[in-house]
């Protein structure tokens, strides 16, 4: 047995071990386009790349919340707060379209503000926090909106996420360049590092110099701040401004995206490739639900089962790996 | 002739983890060939320093670790626990320091937990509290059985610990510092339990420092030093310096070196803080290029004291002044930004971040020098910590390797390579050699003389009275929060000594 | 009661519950009817049973998230079921059967894989949510056997069936708690797990009880609810989650575990009940009624944790 084969073996596992979902996303796009009539054509792939644009966005978000062992299940309905915000200030309000942005993008701050800062300096577990603050989010854009859409926004807002830019749609150039800089952000700077520290160890990194109590509410608002992005972007795609928009439901998937993605429950393992893989695994398995015209109630079930499968997997790679 | 009930012999241990595994690869050992042996009906009284190995024989009798060498007999029959409750199955009982109660639960579960009396399916509470009742009284403690673990006082909650072990049928029941936490007339009335208890054929092994407790109590006691049996002598035969001077008499090695001289400029200076609302002021001062030791037992306040200057921690009062400036409560991050870094006694939990590699630990600290525009620069960072490797002589397959899979050792170099990263003009090292090994060891004794050499200042907490005799310019002795004593002159570097300061 | 000790925690619930109540029937008509107030327990009733179990799971610092989609699900199942002409009972069995059986699904995975609770709950809920559009398509159903619905709706000696049902419920868990050797296991679970594992009890016997238990109580609300509503909404259990918790909360189960008694949060799933009550009869919006529980809760978790940390910090003093 030679050395080069000892050393094959070993970078496998590596890669595998770092990038699960990959691999795993590989080989559900190479069953489907198997077996699945219609998945293996340039059209289909563009249409998973677009619907994979705007979940991305926040489940960058929550992976960074994910990595501080904490969670936001406020998510979904931050989502909905914000799309309402934006409807609201775009057409009924009539502000213009940078204001509207930049104050839901504030409010999507200010969330991120109060969660973080309820987990870090008042100390009430994450998950708490984030269940009470989300209905109460619900309750509010319900509310704001007296309980209805805002619909026919204006073409000028639209044309923020609907324009083609050398083929590519400009709501995925968005999606593309937040992903970019999180890159930066989470692997090529100290913030990133400072955040695995944390995750794992919260108390060694602290006393390690890392300004941990900053840095635990930072992350929340970073997180609000992409949901309220993705809310914006989702907003002007269905052109359609909603409190319901996303919801419980949508926190989960994005959830489960971060966690196929191999981002760990217990804190300091996330990547950003892997939450963007995660995703575009829900959305191909999402596709061939489509194509095969299963039920969507199906599928709703289904995921429950996969994000489980995610986890265990997690959780024995973890120990064994 | 009493006859022997357990015996002990050639018993070893390696440094062993939270599961009481000896760590892989280790050399060091935390008992060494250690005999004892518990007759019936005596008090047996155990003494040593810290560190000397007397909890690790304890756990090991009770069953809550394995040893790693030797047999244990009980009634002549040889012997291995599996668990606690096996020990505790085999009639000896433990009553710990660390309180194993249920705060949120009465005296009288606590005591029963486990064992609750009942009618039919529901529980006979009336017979529970009644017998817990009676068990109190008959001990002659007055605590109400209704009342919640979690509001009594220390003292109390001790009561309860020592009445639930002794409502277990032990012939054997091992006592680790039951007085510490005890006013007068309840030590008397844990003495008039034990003697109690001796008439009935129990026997009793004690652990404690306090002398004058073990004269009144004991009558035997036994020596332990740096993991080895040195001896066994009868209370009617106690002589105090004797006893001192088996505790500590060890040969002091030439391994220690000192290059560098003391300066005349003060770096840290302690004025008047309190770690505790009831312990009295401290006063310290620790000089450019020196090494000042503190010494004192476990639970003497000396971390408490070390995280309190470096903003860990609350204190009561005082001034921490650092080159002259007030520092007091001020975030970690900012303290190492001037220069003050204190080095953890649990590496562990608070020194590493284990699940991370050896590059990223020691860069950790010194990310926004080495980084000020946020951007990693992962060249340098390679370069950095090969350099560090080098430097401290770190055992490791790669800068990448992650720290869990280190020798302790190596562990302890990651964390001081990780400080000197960040050029410190002050250091706190907690227990910076525990659990090392000989070369490493005199490896950081080497640094720290570097260090002094270039006119750091350090203040070393040591519990190994060699390592703070043979590194020190001055020691500090502490004793329940405060300082007892302040050695200037070398003529006083006497372990006996110190050891006195402390008990 | 021999040894019923009252602590201050609880007269002051009490104390609140009482005083809540005589400013609301001067203030709001309509409060004060003997209707008004046999609606509130009955609708209070869904609420009390999920509580309890709820108090229990959280005592031993453990969450339970998957009561919206249990609820819907076994509701669903058991309609589904009574719709298809099986007997009443047996159809309610089935639906229980269903719940326990997640709830002990859940305790695996706590136990045995070591997932945190509230993920592990949020994940079974959301499938149990799916299972519930599943099964019919999304489609609600209704029209019930009449005995049934009178169990969720009739009276018998003027209390409303389920009242004599969520009392039951309450009254078991109460006794199991302060009467039983398993009650004393899970409050010394959430005190010291150690401890609990050193004097040989099984803790992992404990969590599959605790989540099993809750699963149960869960399926037993479901049911009530659509025997009440005479419907079974496959979305049904929404509101029920956060209730449940509030209930417990504001009943002064602590987050940090080991502490809560089973009759505080009863009351504290009145206090939801009467104040969901309340803002209907004034005509305030349910999205407020949202609001304001949520706000509740975290305000009461954060003084509860603000208190204890109080005390441990003093504690740690030298």
């Amino acid at each position: 047995m030679g050395n080069t084969q000892v050393l094959f073996s070993q970078r496998i596992r590596k890669f595998v071990k770092n990038n699960g979902s990959v691999v795993i996303f590989l080989i559900l796009a190479l069953l489907a386009s198997l077996f699945v009539k219609n998945f293996f054509a340039l059209n289909n792939f563009l249409t998973i790349i677009k619907q994979a644009a705007i979940p991305v966005i926040a489940c960058l978000g929550i992976t960074l919340v994910l990595m501080t062992g904490g969670i936001d299940l406020s998510l979904g309905y931050t989502l909905g707060l914000c799309s309402i915000t934006v409807g609201l200030f775009v057409k009924t309000v009539g502000l213009p379209i940078w204001l509207s942005i930049v104050l839901t993008l504030l409010v999507g701050l200010l969330v991120g503000l109060i969660n973080g800062t309820l987990v870090q300096v008042v100390k009430v577990p994450a998950f708490i926090v984030t269940l009470g603050s989300g209905y109460i989010i619900f309750g509010i854009a319900q509310i704001v909106s007296s309980g209805s859409d805002v619909n026919r926004l204006p073409a000028s807002f639209r044309a923020i996420g609907v324009t083609n830019i050398l083929g590519l749609n400009t709501t995925v150039l968005i999606s593309l360049v937040i992903c970019l800089i999180m890159y930066y952000l989470l692997h090529h700077s100290t913030f990133g590092r400072a955040l695995a520290a944390f995750g794992f160890n919260a108390k060694a990194a602290r006393m390690s110099g890392i300004r941990s109590e900053a840095l635990n509410i930072l992350v929340y608002m970073i997180c609000s701040f992409l949901v309220a992005i993705a809310a914006i972007l989702l907003t002007i795609r269905v052109n359609c401004a909603q409190p319901t928009m996303g919801g419980g439901v949508y926190t989960f998937e994005v959830i489960t995206g971060a966690i196929i993605g191999g981002a760990s429950l217990f804190g300091g393992i996330g990547t950003v490739i892997g939450s963007v893989f995660g995703v575009l695994i829900i959305k191909v398995l999402e596709n061939c639900i489509n194509l095969l015209n299963v039920s969507y109630y199906t599928y709703q079930a289904f995921q429950g089962i996969v994000i489980l499968l995610a986890i265990i997997f997690e959780n024995v790679k973890n120990r064994k790996l | 002739m009493q006859k022997t009930i357990l015996q002990m012999d050639n018993i070893t241990k390696y440094i062993f983890d939270e599961h009481g595994q000896a760590l892989r690869g280790t050399t060091v050992k935390i008992l060494e060939d250690v005999h004892f042996d518990v007759k019936e009906a005596e008090v047996h009284v155990l003494v040593g320093e810290n560190g000397a190995g007397k909890s690790t024989l304890m756990k090991i009798i009770g069953g809550i670790i394995p040893a790693d060498g030797g047999q244990m007999f009980l009634d002549g029959q040889e012997v291995t626990f599996s668990g606690p409750r096996e020990s505790l199955a085999n009639g000896i009982g433990f009553i710990h320091q660390e309180l194993n109660l249920c705060l949120n639960l009465d005296v009288a579960q606590n005591i029963f937990l486990g064992r609750e009396s009942q009618k039919g399916i529901f529980l006979n509470k009336t017979e529970m509290y009644e017998k817990a009742k009676e068990m109190l009284l008959r001990l002659g403690f007055d605590i109400n059985p209704h009342t919640l673990v979690r509001e009594l006082s220390t003292a109390q909650q001790q009561i309860v610990e020592i009445v639930k072990v002794l409502s277990y049928e032990c012939r054997v029941i091992i006592m680790d510092e039951p007085t510490a936490s005890l006013t007068k007339s309840e030590i008397d009335k844990l003495f008039a339990i034990i003697h109690d208890l001796r008439k009935n054929g129990i026997s009793i092994i004690y652990i404690s420092h306090r002398f004058d407790e073990l004269t009144e109590i004991g009558d035997r006691i036994t020596v332990l030093r740096d993991g080895r049996y040195i001896g066994s002598v009868d209370i009617a035969e106690f002589d105090y310096d004797k006893i001192i001077s088996m505790m500590v008499g060890r040969k002091l090695t030439a391994m220690f070196k000192s290059t560098h001289l003391v300066q005349d400029k003060v770096i840290l200076e302690v004025k008047g803080l309190a770690i505790a609302r009831n312990t009295p002021p401290i006063d310290l001062t620790v000089r450019s290029g020196e090494v000042v030791g503190l010494s004192g037992l476990v639970g003497a306040g000396r971390t408490e004291l070390a995280k309190s200057i470096f903003g860990s921690r609350p204190y009561y009062g005082g001034q921490i002044l650092y080159k002259g400036e007030e520092i007091g409560h001020l975030h970690p991050h900012r303290l190492i930004e001037k220069g003050v870094i204190y080095l953890s006694e649990d590496r562990k939990l608070e020194g590493l971040v284990l699940e991370m590699s050896l590059k990223d630990n020691v860069t950790l600290a010194s990310l926004k020098r080495m980084y000020p525009k946020t951007k990693i620069n992962f060249a340098r960072e390679a370069e950095v910590a090969s350099e560090s490797v080098a430097k401290l002589n770190i055992v490791a397959n790669s800068i990448e390797q992650l720290c869990n899979t280190l020798s302790g050792g190596n562990q302890q170099k990651v964390v001081l390579a990780k400080w000197l990263l960040t050029t410190p003009q002050l250091l706190i090292l907690d227990e910076p050699t525990r659990g090392i090994d000989v070369n490493a060891k005199s490896e950081i004794y080497r640094i720290i003389d570097e260090l002094a050499k270039q006119g750091v200042a350090i203040l070393m907490i040591s519990s190994e009275l060699p390592e703070i005799i043979g590194m020190s310019d001055r020691i500090y002795v502490m004793k329940r929060g405060a300082i007892a004593a302040e050695l200037t002159a070398k003529e006083d570097f006497v372990q006996e000594k110190i050891l006195s300061y402390t008990l | 009661m021999k040894g019923l000790k009252i602590s201050k925690k609880s007269l002051l619930i009490i104390a609140s519950v009482v005083a809540l109540f005589f400013i609301l029937g001067s203030l709001v008509p309509g409060f004060l009817s003997m209707r008004n107030l046999m609606n509130i327990i009955r609708q209070s009733s869904i609420i009390a049973i999920t509580a309890c179990a709820m108090t229990l799971v959280i005592i031993i610092k453990g969450i339970d998230l998957s009561v919206t989609g249990v609820l819907s699900f076994c509701a669903m199942v058991n309609g589904l079921l009574l719709l298809k002409g099986w007997p009443i009972l047996l159809a309610m069995l089935v639906g229980l059967a269903v719940g326990t059986a997640m709830g002990l699904f859940n305790g695996l995975m706590v136990e045995k894989l070591g997932i945190p609770a509230f993920i592990t709950t949020l994940v079974v809920g959301n499938v149990g949510g799916g299972l519930a559009l599943l099964l019919n398509a999304g489609k609600s159903i209704g029209a019930f056997p009449a005995a049934y619905v009178f169990m969720g709706n009739g009276t018998i000696l003027g209390m409303p069936v389920s009242n004599y049902i969520m009392f039951f419920f309450v009254i078991v868990t109460s006794l199991l708690m302060s009467k039983t050797r398993l009650g004393t296991y899970i409050y010394a679970m959430g005190g010291n797990e150690t401890v609990v594992k050193q004097q040989g009890i099984s803790t992992a016997a404990i969590n599959y009880f605790v989540y099993g238990f809750s699963g149960f109580c869960i399926a037993m609300a479901g049911i009530l609810l659509s025997g009440q509503l005479d419907t079974v909404h496959p979305t049904q259990g929404e509101p029920y989650q956060l209730d449940a918790i509030a209930a417990c909360v504001i009943g002064g189960v602590s987050m940090l575990g080991g502490e809560g008694k089973v009759y505080l949060a009863l009351v504290g799933a009145l206090i939801i009940g009467v104040q969901r009550n309340v803002l209907n009869l004034l005509g305030i919006h349910p999205f407020y009624q949202n609001i304001f529980v949520g706000i509740i809760i975290i305000v009461i978790v954060a003084i509860n944790i603000h208190q204890k940390r109080r005390t441990i910090e003093i504690s740690k003093i030298f």
